[in-house]
């Protein structure tokens, strides 16, 4: 089928399978590399951009679904030389070991900051618990949080 | 060749390095036992000092050959050179470097000597000079793994960045007609007593044509402007932004896309298949057979990945037994004289030892490596040469595997070696890139990527060896009196060098590491014996390999025994250590959590553990509560000595990423097979930590440790019987199997 | 908001799929036995069968309490236990305190799932109302949940059946539960026969089994 979505502002008319997932179109036929495949079921949460500005989880995330949609993924959030506010206080709190869940991780806050712009401990929790890492940043990431918080707020 | 990437404000490089043609400089110091790689190709006017620094008139490019699979080590590297060769590290490009003996690791050999790492005595450390010169003169290895790769960096790359400072500084002399003692280096240049800068670059050439110094001090830590500070990891922003590419988004021309679907019966082989309905599929290009299975090539790795599951295969079944029951009953038929692997230590008498005893026995599972992500190479077969993208710890290895699946010769095997998004001991493993391999030879002229499915990743990992112990504790007066230990496992060693075409020499160090160096040098009576089972399923090194096992059963063990002599879990151990670097340890966490025993009150507990793996000796607590929905994790407190810190920030992270990974799959990480496979296939049911259930990680560096060490490893092992010690502190059971979850639920 | 295009666009997709209804037809019809035809045995037989429906996991792990949480549960998913990843619809039920269910669930009519991934429907993910809670339940709770106003969202017997149907033919919670992909078990019976024992029951005039410990 030929699907024809907004990608970080970038209108993209691509021709695909019609149940191919959203990360795959975004990895391999538009070429953005920055949203990763850890599981392909929804448990890892390495793949997560926005739609239509909530985050979900790209592999679950259909080509018959994206017609007239609006994506955001980790390239669209910010740059290395202009970094969204969020990657700011990931880059700050260094939170990357293996780096490759940071994607989702970041996508995921950034979604959740933009609905609830102070989340408590709990609710940070609750949000960022399917985000999966196994280097175990956690500690680090709520640090993040907590820091992308004050320079929201600020 | 020579296509850069910019990949962040830090602009620095991945791959090869991008030269041609040139001049050919002699080895920088006689002990230096190998031809500098860089030389080979170098362009007119561009210098290479030695395997770990290129200048020519436009950058500098500093080499850094350890895999960094999530550790940090491509940064910590770099940050050794620069800070000898008076650098900053946004001035250079870096870069992993050719696969080479002369990057071979000189720290692997540690653990091959038969003292425990805390003995710097004249002999031990005799041995491992000898044992390192055999290494490096049979077979010199370049690897990554054994947190070895700051031990073996620490001198090595900042004696190259002295090298290369000394060598500009002749040049400059030589240049500008002052005296080398009127010279002094800071940001990348050469300055003149006048205050003219002579940026490295621009020496390039005249450096070129000279012999590099090699008479260079390296400098007191206390001059240090980079190392033992607070740094920012070179590849931090790129990881934050989405911008840093790993293997497995590796791009190029014309490129395809495969996966694999080989006989989840490991080492089993293919009987049949039938893949017409995979072949009707859009977007496929071809399905055929590999060794063990089939591959798919198609357009896109998702059609790949679903055509693989439609092509209906028929397999032989494993070698191994196919129920997981048989295998814990052969673990328990193993303690016997035949299967002896090792007596490693026998100090005293545990026999004759008096007291009253405490007998146990112990299960630790396999257990997946699972990175998230998953195994991938793209290779490119061409008339005259290999190209291989992929993420590998064993690099040179890796080369030879390809090469001899190609036909092609090793030296036109070209591994561009990627960043890799976690590892934990998957990446030292070769089916993978052997598939891909011959993939590429069927698809010659077209590059082709292969991904394993998560669930493909999952069938086909060597987990983590699987363990059972058996202990008797003796204590008397309150004290513990002797501790006997017996682990027998599956030989970790045996099954992973069996698929390098390697047999192992004399016994699994592994089936006993982190248990008979468990110092404890005070305890009279101590015996460590392990027994060697391998018929069970293909195992691989799993980050911290036997100290996670066999420091669970020891330390268990002896807090099981201390509590029924009625000690108090912390001051015994300090009591029983004798070592004077462990004991601080021990006493540092103690104040951290402020220590006054392991009973909180109702419901709640503090467990206490030690381990020395890898050189290092690491103390962990961790506190719980029972809620009335399962054990909650409050708080850990870890205290460790590598010796030097290099970056404070980034141990303190692997402190505690590594506290909260060997605590995730103690909690509930397990491989189970039956009919032969794992019955574990992706993330939701072997899930590890998750943000919710990961406590507050303190953690405190002490460096007192007389040589620097890794510490990718050493926080694991320590972390399950900590939590195990703290489950039993706060409910009065004790757990003796992992995952803790069979047995008890966690909130 | 997604265009209801993007939202039933795929319902053609599954035709082709799991769901095995032809094109116009609706996945069940309400034909209730006439009043006075059914015993109140009769009647207490079909409840039985209607309690397996609704404790199935495939219905219950979305009919839990107040502490929001959903359950993971049956078949390929094992012992009981609370959905991974901390997940909590919250008052909403739907996540939007948290984690909204869609950002994994998503909403389509396209049923298929690959094992286990999260499945989907043609309405919302969420769990259903709190003051429906079935997890755990016995069958006389239940049956008496069922059988009031207050505790059913407002219906009579018939009414009961009657979203049974409708909710089917949005390709719904309902009837997911018979077409529940990626290898899951389905409820038992089948959604006409589960309408059918409804309808049974309530011309019984809802007799409620007695709990016996």
């Amino acid at each position: 089928m030929q699907a024809s979505f907004t990608v970080n502002g970038t209108v993209r008319s691509v021709d695909v399978p019609e149940d191919m997932p959203l990360l795959w179109i975004l990895r391999d036929k538009i070429g953005l590399m920055g949203t990763k495949y850890g599981c392909g079921i929804a448990q890892c949460g390495a793949c997560t951009v926005h739609l239509d500005g909530i985050a979900v989880r790209s592999c679950q995330v259909r080509a018959y679904e994206l017609d007239g949609a609006e994506i955001t993924t980790i390239e669209g959030l910010g740059t290395p030389d202009t970094p969204h506010p969020v990657q700011e206080a990931w880059i700050e709190t260094q939170v990357a070991q293996c780096g490759y869940c940071q994607s989702g991780q970041i996508m995921q806050a950034v979604s959740m900051l933009s609905d609830n712009p102070s989340p408590s401990d709990d609710e940070i929790d609750d949000v960022m618990s399917g985000n999966l890492c196994r280097c175990g940043t956690y500690p680090r990431i709520r640090e993040a949080v907590r820091l992308a918080i004050q320079k929201q707020g600020a | 060749m020579g296509k850069l990437r910019t990949l962040t404000r830090r602009t620095f490089l991945v791959g090869s390095s991008a030269v041609a043609g040139g001049v050919a400089f002699g080895v920088y110091r006689a002990k230096a036992p190998f031809e500098n790689p860089n030389l080979a190709e170098l362009p007119e006017g561009a210098a290479s000092f030695n395997p770990w620094v290129i200048i020519d008139a436009e950058k500098i490019t500093l080499i850094a050959p350890h895999a960094d699979k999530g550790q940090g080590v491509f940064s910590a590297q770099a940050a050794l050179i620069a800070e000898e060769l008076d650098i900053e590290l946004d001035q250079v490009e870096i870069s992993f470097g050719t696969p080479d003996k002369a990057y071979m690791n000189g720290a692997l050999t540690a653990a091959m000597v038969p003292f425990p790492q805390y003995d710097y005595g004249k002999v031990a450390e005799g041995a491992r000079r000898f044992v390192g010169g055999v290494v490096r003169a049979a077979l010199p290895i370049m690897g990554t793994g054994g947190s070895s790769a700051m031990p073996d960096s620490y001198d090595k790359l900042r004696e190259a960045g002295a090298v290369a400072r000394e060598t500009l500084k002749a040049a400059a002399s030589q240049q500008a007609g002052v005296p080398i003692e009127d010279l002094r280096t800071e940001n990348g240049a050469v300055w003149l007593p006048d205050g003219t800068a002579l940026t490295y670059t621009s020496l390039a050439a005249t450096a070129a044509q000279i012999e590099p110094v090699t008479n260079v001090a390296l400098r007191d830590p206390s001059q240090w402007r980079i190392l033992g500070k607070p740094m920012e990891r070179v590849d931090i922003v790129a990881k934050s932004t989405g911008t840093l590419p790993y293997g497995i988004d590796y791009k190029t021309e014309g490129m395809l896309f495969a996966t694999v679907k080989v006989n989840p019966r490991q080492g089993g082989a293919l009987i049949s298949f039938d893949a017409t309905a995979a072949l009707a599929m859009d977007g496929i290009t071809d399905v055929f057979e590999i060794t063990g299975g089939i591959a798919v090539v198609a357009n896109n790795t998702w059609t790949a990945i679903h055509a693989a599951n439609a092509v209906t295969c028929e397999w032989r079944k494993a070698t191994y037994p196919p129920e997981q029951d048989a295998h814990w009953a052969a673990l328990s038929a193993s303690f016997t004289d035949d299967r002896l692997n090792a007596e490693a230590r026998n100090v005293g008498d545990v026999d004759a030892a008096l007291g009253a005893e405490v007998i146990a026995e112990y299960r630790s599972p396999y257990v997946a490596h699972a990175p998230l992500e998953p195994l991938n190479a793209t290779i490119l077969v061409s008339d005259d040469r290999v190209d291989v993208w992929t993420g590998h710890q064993l690099q040179m290895f890796a080369v030879d595997m390809v090469a001899e699946i190609t036909g092609m010769d090793g030296d036109n095997v070209h591994l561009h070696n990627q960043f890799i998004g976690g590892s934990f001991g998957h990446r030292l493993e070769f089916d993978y890139l052997k598939q891909a391999a011959e993939i590429a030879v069927k698809m010659r002229g077209t590059p082709v990527k292969m991904t394993y499915s998560r669930e493909e990743d999952f069938a086909h990992d060597f987990p983590r060896h699987i363990t059972m112990g058996r202990g008797i504790g003796k204590h008397e007066n309150g004290k513990v009196t002797a501790l006997d230990v017996q682990i027998a496992g599956q030989s970790v060693m045996t099954s992973q060098m069996s698929r390098m075409g390697f047999s192992l020499p004399g016994p699994d160090t592994q089936l006993h590491e982190g248990a008979w160096d468990y110092p404890n040098l005070n305890l009279p009576n101590i015996r460590v014996r392990s027994y060697k089972e391998t018929g069970l399923a293909p195992v691989s090194s799993w980050r911290s390999v036997g100290a996670a096992p066999n420091g669970f059963i020891y330390d268990t063990l002896l807090d099981e025994t201390i509590h029924a002599a009625g000690a108090d879990p912390l001051m015994e151990r300090i009591r029983l250590m004798g070592h004077e670097v462990s004991v601080k340890v021990l006493e540092t966490v103690g104040e951290m959590c402020g220590w006054n025993g392991h009973d909180l009150g109702t419901g709640r507990g503090r467990g206490v553990a030690y381990v020395f793996s890898f050189g290092v000796p690491v103390a962990t607590v961790v506190e719980v509560t029972q809620t009335d929905r399962g054990i909650r994790l409050d708080e850990v407190w870890v205290a460790a000595d590598v010796g030097q810190v290099i970056d404070p920030v980034n141990l303190e992270n692997l402190a505690q990423g590594g506290t909260l990974f060997g605590l995730g799959h103690a909690m509930n990480c397990e491989i189970t097979y039956s009919d032969g496979m794992a019955q574990q296939s992706n993330y939701h049911d072997h899930e590890a930590m998750r943000l919710y259930q990961a406590p507050k990680v303190n953690f405190t560096a002490l460096e007192n440790n007389p040589k620097i060490k890794g510490f990718g490893e050493p926080p694991v092992p320590p972390a399950a019987p900590a939590l195990g010690n703290a489950i039993f502190a706060a409910t009065g059971q004790r757990i003796r199997e992992l995952p803790f979850n069979k047995h008890i639920d966690f909130v | 908001m997604q265009s209801l295009f993007r939202i039933f666009m795929p319902v053609f997709v599954c035709i082709l799929g799991t769901i095995s209804w032809a094109d116009g037809d609706t996945p069940a019809t309400i034909s209730a036995p006439a009043a006075g035809s059914v015993t109140p045995a009769e009647g207490l037989a079909a409840f039985d069968r209607v309690y397996e429906v609704v404790s199935h996991p495939r219905c219950a792990n979305c009919h839990t309490g107040p502490d929001n949480v959903p359950m993971w549960y049956g078949d390929s998913a094992g012992p009981a236990r609370p959905h991974g990843m901390n997940i909590n619809a919250g008052q909403s039920r739907i996540g939007v305190e948290t984690l909204i269910c869609s950002s994994c669930h998503r909403t389509s009519a396209d049923l298929r799932s690959a094992p286990h991934a999260p499945p989907r429907a043609g309405l919302d993910w969420q769990l259903a109302p709190v003051e429906f809670e079935w997890f755990g339940k016995t069958p006389a709770e239940i049956c008496a949940q069922l059988s009031d106003p207050d505790r059913n969202g407002g219906r009579d017997w018939m009414g009961l059946a009657e979203h049974l149907v409708d909710d089917a033919g949005h390709f719904g919670f309902v009837l997911w539960g018979w077409n529940p992909g990626g290898g899951r078990d389905p409820a038992p019976y089948s959604l006409q026969a589960h309408v059918d024992d409804v309808l049974i029951w309530g011309v019984a005039g809802q007799p409620c089994p007695v709990d016996t410990n």
